[in-house]
């Protein structure tokens, strides 16, 4: 370590002439952050894992104690019923499993996607609008809380029993999470980002596009997970009452005839399909905001 | 047209000669700005705030303001009154001649958040402006062009390593650079900065002063620069306009008689003591 004294320093007479030269010890690591953030990553995959073991062990214990495997078949069984029946009948006239869930899963993303769009523009038309908001906002307070399994019935008198009253009642269930999720994710967009895209050069819809609900696009992508997971609560309910395909239907079927590997092996492949298609929306919702990567992963 | 533009930023030695200022084309010349009786008042419920009011002041071409005044005396109001992000409710702000209706590009913002889109990297960033002009046709550039324009930008502000780099990966004084290199690419002929060394520790801001000072004698723009550190305000500015009172006006214009360029280290000490002598015998009056 040096030491200089206040005479023998000689006064700096010239501004430098590159921005980086007032840094000349700054110094950030990029690749070894990037390379221990892929480490945490690991790790976190790695013990998510291991909790998912630990869980299939306990119940394997469980069911070998309890020995009944109409209260709770072991993992073995379920496992067993759940690679046979995924491509063969069940009950005999109607579709394998993995078709079920193809029928559950389209009801599900025809209504989610129309619920989506629906959502972001009037959430979108609300944060531009303060009379829209003023407008809409009770209506969305008061149609947000109730069950969409309540409006089976008149879904079914309204649409018939085709796909259509299904696909209604998800997208029913969907555009107010959206709503309320685009709207709130705008709000916290800061005003002097947007201002930022202005004095840049940009038009009004450029930036608001561009910028606004670009910004905004993480929030949006929470909001979808959490009506994604409320939709198949929904779409399975429905099928349990009022339909005569897909996997709630599977479910509740198995259900009478005292299947209950088979009732497992339904849940179960909801639970891994809804986890794919989480995995799905949590990696978008990174690449909309990589800053967001830190606070996931590590 | 634009590759003029390019070649009129002197090259890193050349910065010592005081330029009169980059000639050329329209944009990216420097130009005058006058605040004529300006006034803005906010109305919320019915309370009615005067933000600040019948502001005169003319910044010549190329000349470096600060606007000095405590917390709450409406400078950073006035700041985005010029920039058009606000109308005033009466007098007009002109630059350059033309009257300002709303936020331009000839009229760039720097904020005390670095205000970076996160989603973009550092380079990304940089070409948000002039990729959004060409949406609008304001630039005709290609991707090249424009690739190259802001490479070149980014090694001024030493940035070149770090082009690929998310803003939430580079630190304070960097996101504040990146951000000027942005601002500073869509060739603004005013610069309007609302305390953007506020944020920063006090070693950073002291780098962040040199690197601007380097900066402005390199692209000569006018700059309009709101702080509430006198300090600050002597070091940069040519002049310094203070605003205080109830409702806030500009009460003083104080010259600034230190030469450029100036280096922090070897200002004329008792130019700065009388200045700054001079500034506190306003505020305390």
């Amino acid at each position: 370590m040096t030491t200089t004294s206040l005479d023998a320093r000689e006064p700096d007479t010239a501004l430098p002439a590159r921005g980086d030269e007032v840094w000349r010890n700054e110094r950030v690591d990029l690749a070894a952050e990037r390379q221990a953030r892929r480490r945490a990553g690991r790790h976190r995959l790695l013990t998510g894992a291991g909790g998912v073991a630990g869980l299939l062990v306990g119940w394997q214990l469980a069911a070998v104690l309890l020995d009944d495997p109409v209260i709770l078949p072991s993992v073995v069984r379920t496992a067993r019923t759940f690679a046979h029946y995924l491509t063969h009948n069940y009950p005999s006239q109607s579709p394998p499993l993995w078709e079920d869930l193809m029928i559950s899963l389209r009801r599900i993303l025809i209504g989610f996607v129309v619920g989506t769009g629906l959502g972001v523009s009037v959430g979108a038309a609300m944060f531009s609008s303060r009379t829209v908001r003023h407008l809409i906002d009770p209506v969305v307070e008061i149609v947000r809380p109730l069950p969409p399994l309540a409006f089976i019935p008149l879904f079914i008198v309204w649409f018939g029993i085709g796909e259509l009253p299904k696909e209604v009642l998800i997208a029913f269930g969907v555009v107010p999470v959206m709503i309320v999720a685009a709207l709130a994710a705008l709000d916290d967009v800061p005003d002097d980002l947007q201002f930022a895209a202005r004095t840049l050069g940009a038009s009004r819809a450029y930036a608001l596009w561009h910028v606004q609900i670009r910004a905004a696009l993480p929030g949006i992508i929470t909001g979808m997970r959490i009506a994604l997971g409320g939709s198949w609560g929904s779409i399975v309910a429905a099928e349990m009452l009022a339909a005569t395909s897909g996997i709630g239907f599977v479910i509740s079927q198995a259900g009478n005839y005292l299947d209950t590997a088979l009732v497992f092996s339904g849940i179960i492949l909801i639970a891994v399909t809804e986890l794919l298609l989480d995995t799905g929306l949590r990696a978008l919702a990174a690449r909309a905001d990589p800053s967001r990567r830190k606070k996931d992963r590590v | 047209m634009r590759a003029e533009l390019v070649d009129t930023f002197p090259a890193a030695g050349a910065h010592r000669a005081a330029a009169a200022g980059p000639p050329g084309a329209d944009r990216g010349t420097a130009a005058e700005v006058r605040l004529q009786s300006l006034t803005k008042v906010f109305r919320r419920g019915g309370r009615r705030t005067v933000a600040f009011s019948d502001v005169d002041l003319t910044i010549a071409a190329g000349e470096f303001v600060c606007l000095l005044g405590p917390s709450g005396c409406g400078k950073s109001t006035l700041l985005r009154v010029v920039a058009g992000m606000l109308r005033p409710d009466a007098g007009s702000v002109v630059v350059a001649g033309r009257t300002v209706t709303g936020p331009a590009a000839d009229r760039g913002m720097l904020f005390q958040r670095p205000m970076l889109f996160p989603w973009l990297t550092a380079r990304d960033n940089v070409l948000f402006g002039p990729r959004a002009q060409r949406s609008r046709g304001l630039d005709e550039r290609s991707d090249a062009e424009m690739g190259a324009d802001a490479d070149a930008i980014l090694d001024t502000v030493g940035l070149t390593e770090f082009a690929g780099a998310y803003p939430h990966e580079l630190s304070g004084g960097m996101q504040h650079r990146a951000a000027f290199a942005r601002a500073v690419i869509t060739r603004p002929s005013v610069l309007l900065m609302d305390e953007p060394f506020g944020a920063l520790d006090a070693i950073t801001r002291l780098r962040m002063q040199q690197f601007l000072l380097a900066m402005w004698e390199k692209y000569r723009l006018t700059i309009l620069f709101v702080t509430h550190d006198i300090d600050e305000a002597i070091l940069l500015s040519d002049r310094v306009a203070m605003m205080a009172g109830k409702p806030p006006a500009l009460t003083h214009v104080i010259d600034v008689p230190l030469a450029r360029p100036r280096v922090a280290d070897s200002v004329d000490a008792a130019a700065v003591l009388a200045t700054k002598r001079h500034i506190r015998s306003v505020l305390t009056h």
